[in-house]
Parts: structure tokens; sequence; C-alpha cells
């Protein structure tokens, strides 16, 4: 594979970091990508490390202000492999408050798009896909729940890979809802992806549900088309996702269009686990055991922790509200165990449509949009925006989106999906792809 | 009326359930971490020993259990509870449906399950401390149908529930919490964190006590939580604010499902069971026997050891006498070698223990020396040693080495020489 020799000559290519971090500073100020910078990193690829993900010493507080000040007193496991490595640590970058979010605008420090500074970066890893665009040798740390990497890989024009769950360590990571959670990657290459995955995953003994099977890399020779998702597509995008289909057809892939109607309960399955999950994740901020400080000790607890948890954003607020509805014992029957029986069901079938073949979609119903834009759109109008992404962040299958076109000069991204454990063969899909496409970038740090 | 129980009993391993701190330090907060202090970022990792301790105890309660075992999350704001959620079990407990016997009732056993104990509060006037270091600690909990019917039950389950704990090595030192319901009549109340036996049949008989009056009255029961006051010997009712509602269980995700493995376990050391066989056969008291032995493994080894070769009432003096001592733990051979003084007619006494323990004594056989010829000989041990004679009256322990160096000599019992030596110092020597 080509691209693995060009990360090794990435390695040894010695960075100047005073030059690096003096054009990052100057940029950040203009798409506000980066929370903290490190300004003492000196030598080493530089790697980002989405807000979420503990760094120790550094602010680390998911893109909210409960956590305002909050310093690890350790790093995330993969952050830790990576320094290891020698990779240089540059710094945080932005997100949706705890990860609630689609287009990195439920946070303070709102990532603006390289490609045009009106528009959204995405969400919820907002701030990492805006670095792994911007820097030309560059890799991002990131995490996604339901889609985080997909869609601001698609909005920013880079390579996201999701990995299958359980095979990147989650010790470190601030949880939106663990049963979900995945750290990935983002980066201009298929093979810095991979140089990187090859660091992180693997078995952590601090991570009971990390595991060490063996990656695969089983080729498909066919493309499953799942109509559903195109439902919500736009005209544009479903035209030049028409051109993608054919170019793959060309190339020798068998295309098939299925219908599969049980895919629609995924945004309400995800949303009432992840909802129930991280409704119980945010218990544990109630003000004076990490990050934001509340002085008043003289009040009684219950009115200093209902205080204390006035500082979560509206859509922490609205996500603690519904989970915590969706497990009450009247209801759960209902709602939270149900969606685990869909999660299930779901997982099964997907499985079945994977046996030989690869599922692929656009990564999103529509290119960036403005941020004003996004910021009028109702929860559920944002929620359905996660409709091609959630699937397979349901079922915890390995998912890449690579960009394959642009409309209006912004990009457009596609997205694969595999059964679990064979990763390699997304990694190996991108990388044949990238060698008869050519990635566009805005800015090259 | 009906009585049930949840017992939470502490287990006895070294590092707390979900992290590797120590469970036995004092010093508040000095045993704590990201994990069991619910940092973000931290994720808990089950410790298999708890889990091992916790399936010997299933089994020793005749519990099923299933094939796997899994841990949700239960969630209500306290500031003992770090993460504001315990993890503890719902659907796949570690057993369920099992019973224990007592003598004259089988008490069924609902649920056993694993959960971390919450961190300890201490109030002061104004002002509220938390100590962490009991945040995270292994704790059992055993719930028991209602099938108490008394309060000579409650005692005995309780009795006999320490005692399986303490023969499968589960730490009893530490009190037992238990949660109370009674329902005299349809109602069940619940009281809530008594500890102590002593508190448990207090509490209890004061609630049966105010339940039945109020049916005497023709009063209503409410059905609610109350809360046991130590020093009115009363139960009061205590807001409880949280309900299954609330709580709003979901799984735990950190964890994954633990396979239970099949396996053969040991079968449980029930000292009840063994003192009445023994009662039965040799026709003595098992009350007797159940106190030597309930929470003595040493002293039901002995038991077991030499019943039949002495009789019985020997080996239960001797061991009442070393029990007394703090003695018991001595080989088989020892012991054998005590029920040999005793059968010979000598009492028992500190001295001999610690005489047969350090191997210096002397083997008494049967002692047919007069009382003549020990005083005699008392009379030139004494004149021999003068400084012992002044000696003495300070530290009495200085006559000892006449004790044993004249029952030595003479092949005498020591006792007899004692006595002997207490009459001669009573009519005067003198020098």
């Amino acid at each position: 594979m080509g691209g693995a020799k060009d990360s090794k000559k990435q390695k040894i290519e010695k960075v100047n970091y005073p030059k690096l971090l003096r054009e990052l500073s100057k940029l950040n100020d203009e798409l506000r990508f980066f929370t903290v910078i490190n300004e003492n990193v000196s030598e080493g690829v530089p790697f980002s490390v989405k807000d979420n993900l503990c760094v120790k010493g550094f602010e680390s507080r998911a893109g909210s202000k409960i956590l305002k000040g909050y310093l690890p007193p350790f790093s995330a496991t993969s952050v830790e492999r990576m320094m290891n490595k020698g990779f240089g640590f540059l710094g945080k970058t932005a997100m949706d408050e705890f990860g609630f979010g689609s287009f990195g605008v439920n946070t303070d420090v709102v990532a603006k798009n390289p490609f045009d500074d009106k528009c959204v970066a995405g969400g919820s890893s907002s701030g990492a896909a805006v670095a792994a665009s911007v820097m030309k040798n560059h890799v991002a740390i990131a995490e996604s729940t339901g889609g985080s990497i997909s869609n601001p890989a698609s909005f920013c024009g880079v390579v996201g890979f999701t990995p299958t769950y359980g095979l990147v360590s989650r010790y470190g990571l601030i949880d939106y809802a663990n049963s979900l959670d995945k750290i990935g990657i983002m980066a201009r290459s298929s093979s810095m992806v991979r140089e990187t995955f090859e660091i992180i995953k693997g078995r952590d003994g601090y991570d009971s549900t990390c595991v060490d099977k063996k990656v695969s890399a089983l080729k498909k020779k066919k493309i499953v088309v799942i109509d559903q998702l195109m439902n919500g597509v736009s005209e544009e995008i479903k035209s030049t996702f028409q051109v993608l289909l054919a170019r793959l057809e060309n190339q020798g892939y068998a295309i098939n269009h299925v219908s599969f109607d049980f895919i629609d309960k995924a945004i309400p399955a995800y949303y009432i686990i992840s909802m129930s999950e991280a409704s119980t994740n945010l218990a544990k901020y109630d003000g004076y055991k990490y990050g934001m400080q509340y002085g008043d000790f003289t009040k009684k607890y219950n009115e200093f922790f209902t205080n204390a948890r006035e500082s979560f954003g509206t859509e922490a607020k609205r996500r603690i509200v519904l989970g915590t509805f969706v497990r009450g014992a009247s209801v759960k029957d209902k709602y939270y165990t149900k969606a685990l029986k869909v999660r299930t069901a779901l997982t099964n079938k997907l499985a079945g449509l994977m046996k030989d073949s690869f599922i692929l979609s656009p990564t999103m119903p529509i290119t960036a949009p403005k941020i004003e834009e996004a910021r009028k759109l109702s929860p559920l109008q944002t929620y359905a925006m996660d409709a091609l992404t959630i699937p397979p962040n349901l079922s915890g299958f390995p998912h890449v989106s690579f960009p394959y076109a642009y409309i209006k000069g912004m990009p457009v991204g596609a997205q694969l999906v595999t059964s679990h454990f064979n990763d390699y063969a997304l990694l190996d899909f991108v990388s044949e792809w990238e060698k008869s496409f050519e990635y566009q970038f805005k800015h090259n740090l | 009326m009906k009585i049930g129980l949840e017992v939470h009993v502490a287990l006895p391993t070294k590092s707390k359930l979900f992290c590797a701190c120590s469970t036995t330090s004092e010093e508040p907060n000095s045993s704590i971490c990201p994990i069991c202090l619910g940092f973000p970022g931290s994720k808990p990792m089950l410790n298999k020993a708890a889990l091992e301790y916790s399936l010997d105890v299933a089994s020793a309660l005749k519990c099923v259990s299933k094939n796997r075992t899994s841990f949700v999350r239960k969630v209500y704001f306290y500031p003992d509870l770090p993460k504001s959620y315990q993890i503890t079990q719902l659907h796949d407990a570690i057993g369920v449906d099992g019973h224990l016997d007592l003598e004259k009732k089988r008490v069924r056993i609902r649920r056993i399950q694993l959960e971390e104990d919450p961190a300890k509060i201490i109030r002061e006037d104004n002002y509220t401390l938390v100590d962490f270091n009991r945040s995270g600690l292994p704790l059992l909990e055993i719930v028991t149908e209602p099938d108490i019917a008394s309060e000579d039950e409650l005692r005995e389950f309780l009795n006999e529930l320490r005692s399986i704990l303490y023969y499968l090595g589960v730490d009893i030192e530490k009190e037992l919490k238990v949660d109370l319901n009674i329902s005299v009549s349809d109602a069940r109340v619940e009281v809530k964190n008594v500890t102590g036996i002593r508190n448990l049949v207090d509490a209890a008989r004061y609630e049966i006590k105010r339940q039945e009056e109020l049916v005497s009255k023709k009063q209503k029961i409410v059905a609610e939580t109350r809360s046991y006051n130590e020093k009115s010997l009363k139960t009061d009712a205590s807001r409880e604010k949280e309900s299954d509602e609330e709580y709003g269980f979901i799984y735990e995700p950190d964890l994954t499902f633990y396979k239970i493995e099949e396996k053969e376990r040991e079968e449980p050391i029930i000292a009840s069971r063994i003192a009445e066989a023994i009662s039965k056969k040799y026709g003595c008291s098992k009350k007797t026997l159940l106190e030597l032995v309930q929470f003595d493994s040493k002293a039901l080894e002995l038991l077991q050891h030499s019943q039949g070769k002495w009789p019985i009432q020997s080996i239960i003096n001797v061991i009442e006498v070393l029990k007394r001592y703090e003695s018991i733990k001595l080989s088989n051979e020892k012991f054998t070698e005590l029920l040999e003084i005793s059968k010979s007619g000598h009492q028992i006494t500190d001295q001999i223990i610690k005489n047969v323990t350090s191997g210096s004594h002397v083997k008494v056989t049967v002692s047919d020396v007069s009382s003549e010829e020990i005083d005699e000989e008392i009379g030139k041990m004494i004149a021999a040693n003068p400084k012992i004679m002044l000696e003495h009256e300070k530290n009495p322990k200085a006559l000892n080495f006449i004790v044993g160096a004249v029952a030595k000599k003479l092949n005498a019992s020591p006792r007899l020489v004692s006595e002997r030596l207490g009459l001669v110092l009573k009519k005067g020597f003198k020098n």
C-alpha cells in the first residue's frame, strides 16, 4: 500500500513547531477549532485530542461549562499510547457539549468550516475535523457516539474512521453513552488513519469492554444501498452519489439496492439508549468534586447541586430530562428495554446484509449548513440529520467517511460500513479510492 | 407476622470492588483513586475475588445462579455517592431462590447481589464530612423472603447466617447492616439501616409491638420506611425520597456480562448441623456445642478430631478452657495432651496450657504421690530458693517455678502441688 510508505516519511520529517504554532494560533482565532493549544510541544508528528478525552494536566471539559477548569490527573489510554510513540500533543479540539449535537454549535467554542467560515464544521467532533482538514501532517483523535466522526469528516472533507465498538479503549473518555461511545481517528489520508489505529487499538486493563480481537481485511465485492436511507437526502447529494455508485460499478463492485423498513427505528432506539445512559453519566456533575466549583457550601445538598447543574447547556438539560424519563420504572419497558431489543434486532439484520457486502450511503443528507441555519433547527430536525450515521453507530459496526465530491466548493462524504472487526477492509477500500480521487483542502498548515 | 431481611455483608477482598484501592485504610480519604471517586473518564473494573466470594455464599445458601451476571446503575443524588449512581445488580443477580434452614423452619432467600458501598458521611454540628475510603467497598446484599415469624427466629437466622459466612471466610467482624421488613397485618413497613444483632432484635421487637397495638386499636398501619433510634429504642417514620421510578435502573454499560462457570463448590460448613449430629450421638447439649463452634473453626476442628476418642464432656471442658484463655490455636496433638491431663483429674489451668503449648510441661500420668512427700519437696525447694519467697507476695507467679519443679521431680499433678504449696505457705514457713 502506497499510503503506508508516505506516513513513514511523514514521521521522519521534522516539524517546524514554532511556525506551526504561530500559524495555528492565527487560524484558530478565525475558525475556533482548538479549545486549548499546547504551546510546549516541540517534536513528533502533531496530533490533537477531542476535548472529551482526558489529557493529564490539560483542561478537559468535553465542551461543557460544568467541567471548566478540570485538569485530569491521568490521560486517556489512546492519548498515552500516542505520546509513547513520540507523537506531539498539539491541543484539545472543540466539540458539542458532551457530544450532544450534530453541528458543533452546542458549546461556547463553535468551530467554523474551513471551506466556508459561515458554515458549521459538523458535530460533535467539530474541532477535530477542522484540525485534520487544515494541517497537512496531522491526526485528530476523535470520538463518535451516533455519528460524531462521520458527520464532521463529511462536512470538512477528511477521512473519518470509527472502529468496531470495543477495539479502542475508552479509558479516559468523558462518557456520553458508554455502550455507544467509540474512539476513532480523523486525518487527510487513510494511511495516517491506519497508522494511528495500529497504535491506539488493543486491550486495556482499564476498560472492561475493550477487546483484543483480531481485525480482518475481508474485501467485499458487493455494495448494498439501503433505499430508506436515501429518503431524506438532498437532491444534489443524491445525484453526486449516483456518480459515485457508477464509478464503483466500473471498478468491479456489484451494487444492490435493498429496501429495509426497520432501519427507521434506528433513530428512536439510538436516542432512547444514548439519552438514558447520558442522563446517568451526567448525574455525577454536582458542582463540588471536579471542574467548576460552587463555593457556597452552606446550602443544603439538594439546593447546592441543583444550582450547580444550571450550568449545563440547553441540549444537555434536554437529554438529562428525556433520558431520566425513559428509564423510569413505569415506562422503562416501553422505551429503554424496547430500544435495547430494537438495537439487537437491527444489529442482526444489518450483519446479515453485510455477510458478503459493504453498506454504502452518503454520510450526511446535506452539505455543511450555515451556522445560523443550524441554530434554527428544532431538536427533531437536528436528530433527523443523523439518520445515515446512526445505524452503524447503534450496532457498533466499523465505518468510515471519505470525501468523494465537492458541491459548490463544499466537500461531500460517503460512509462505508462493514461487519464487526473487519475494520481493515474499510481502510483498504479508502486507500484504493485515494488512488483515483484527489482530496481538496483550503488551508495547509 | 412476617419479617423479611435485606442483609449487607462486607466482603473480605484486599482491593475495592471496581478499583485497586486497599479496603483496609484507616486515615480518612487515604485509599481513593479516580475510579472510586467517579472522576470523568474513569471506568470500573470488576474485582474477580469479590465475584468468587459472592458465588460461594450463593452456593452455601442453595441459590440458583444463572450462567452470567451483570450490573446496573441505580441513580440517586446524595453526597456519599460520587457518581450519583450506585453500581449494583438487578436482572442477573449472583443467585436467586435459595434457602437457609433453621432448627424448625426454612427461610427462603430471594436474591443475592453484589454492589458497591457508598462513601461514609460524618455529620458534625454545622458541617458534614465525606470519607471516600468506603466508596466502592464490595458489599453483598442477601434478601430473604418474609419467612421469619418471631424474635427467636430472627436471632437464630442472623446467627446461622453469620456462622455460614464465617466458615466461608467472609469477614463478620464488621457488624451486619440490615434493612428489616416487618408486617403484622397487610402493610409492609421497612426499618432501614440497623446494625448489630442486638439492635436488630430490639428494633424488630419495638416495631412488632407498635404494629400490634395499632391493629388492636383497629388503626391503619402505614406502609412506609422507618429508621431505628438506638437511644430511644424506637422506630420513627423517615422521609424517603427515591422510589424505583426515580432510581431509573439501566445496565451498567462499562461492565460486560460476566460468565459464571459451572463448577462444583465445596460443601459449606454448617456448624449448627455438625453440633446437632454430635449432640445426638453423644447425648450432650447442642446449645453448648454450638456456642463453642459457631464462630470458631479451630474449636470445630478439635471437636471433630477428638470426638469418640475421649469423653465428650472432657472435650467440651477443655475447649471451653482454651477459649477462655484465648489459647484455642493449638495442634491436635497438644489438644490430646490436654485431654490426657484433664482425664487424670487435673484442672486445666492457664499455666498448664502454656506449658503444654511451649512443650516444657511434664507429662503427667497418674500421680501416686502422697501429700507429705510433696510438702517435703516443697520445703526443700523453698529452702533452696529464698529469693522466691521474698518476691512471691508482690508477684504470685514467682511460685510457679516451685510448683513446676516439684511437680516435675515427683511426677505429680501441678494442681495438687499448687494446692499443697498454698497450705504450706498458710501454715507459715520458718526459714
